[in-house]
């Protein structure tokens, strides 16, 4: 990476990949990862068990390049989904700018979809942040899988007032991935001019 | 609530660095990092006769994310924090201290370094530190407006097709 220094004007925004677990937050955040140029990203640190299981974060710096003689960068992150984490799992929402939140569209993961969107919620809560404050875009993920429940069910599960922006995607085959990335990325953008 | 972590020019900026490269100076460790508890480096500086740090990034988000575990630790056994960590290893140390609420000071060093040494020298860089962090905090955030956001979203566009 370049020398990073207080001489550069810099801004960071930290990005989080947020869901149940085996939803493809990782998967997501290794496409990326696969087709950035190398230039333009850091190096990815994956904390795993030994079966690839995330066991604290993934974790990925993007840099966009200078904006008005602003660096910009993207930190990526990604949560340990499996309901025991949680501890962990509440750290890295600390100072999060934006939230992906990736669905799992197998049947017999629509509950633990719901719950991992009622667990945001009390974490968020916890770090003082309103969900409504925090830019969240919803990706349905696995719409490869033949037994895929409807896009439109999972969203009445976990977005019934359809207030999120919805990407359906297949993150092992890439499908859907940047445009979920781009669209988180374009909310936190809107929202640090807006603030400021 | 959205907050960015923002690095300015400015004479506070240059005060740290000069600060981070005494402490290099005194205590010859290989490399001091200032890293906010986001896991985002302020400041770094290594020494001349060092080898090619590890990816700052990843070890700033190591460091960062492990005192955020530490802290929660710290909280389970009734303390506020712990301020300080050392990792010993057969042939280096890294040792953390906390700058206020907000940063953390790392240094990088192999065994040649004297642990205490690093402990006295380090403690009273934080204090200086910690008075111009807490400056910059009261400065006011400058103003983002539409075109910086039409200038991002176009690199955006650029970078992720």
């Amino acid at each position: 990476m370049s020398t990073i220094n207080f001489a550069a004007r810099e801004i960071n925004c930290k990005i989080v990949y947020y869901g149940p677990g085996m939803c493809g937050k990782t998967t997501n955040l290794k496409h990326v990862f696969g087709r950035v140029p190398e230039h333009l990203r850091g190096e990815m640190v994956s904390l795993a068990t030994e079966d690839e299981r995330t066991l604290f974060f993934d974790f990925l710096p993007l840099d966009l390049g200078s904006v008005q003689g602003f660096k910009t960068r993207f930190h990526l992150y990604t949560v340990p989904g499996q309901v025991f984490y949680n501890a962990s799992r509440k750290l890295i929402l600390r100072g999060v700018d934006g939230i992906v939140f990736v669905a799992d569209s197998a049947p017999n993961r629509l509950r633990a979809n719901a719950e991992s969107m009622r667990n945001l919620r009390e974490n968020l809560a916890e770090h003082g942040i309103d969900v409504r404050d925090v830019p969240i875009v919803l990706q349905v993920n696995k719409r490869d899988l033949p037994d895929a429940l409807p896009t439109e069910m999972i969203r009445a599960v976990l977005d019934p007032k359809k207030e999120l922006t919805l990407y359906e995607a297949s993150a092992a085959q890439g499908v859907g991935v940047f445009e979920t990335l781009k669209a988180a990325s374009r909310l936190v953008l809107e929202k640090l001019s807006q603030n400021r | 609530m959205i907050e960015p972590s923002l690095a300015l020019y400015g004479e506070a900026y240059a005060k740290v660095d000069q600060h981070l490269e005494e402490l290099l100076e005194q205590t010859g460790v290989r490399y001091c990092l200032l890293v906010d508890r986001k896991g985002f480096v302020l400041s770094h500086k290594e020494a001349l006769w060092a080898p090619r740090p590890p990816a700052l990034d990843s070890v700033a988000t190591l460091v960062a994310s492990n005192a955020a575990a530490t802290a929660a630790l710290a909280n389970m056994l009734g303390e506020r924090t712990f301020s300080e960590q050392t990792h010993q290893g057969d042939n280096g140390t890294l040792y953390v201290e906390s700058v206020g609420d907000h940063a953390l000071l790392t240094l990088i060093f192999d065994s040649s370094v004297a642990l205490g040494k690093v402990k006295v020298y380090t403690r009273k860089s934080i204090e200086k530190v910690v008075v111009i962090l807490d400056e910059i905090a009261e400065m006011p955030q400058p103003e983002l407006g539409d075109d910086f956001s039409k200038g991002a979203v176009s690199l955006l566009d650029d970078l992720l097709g």
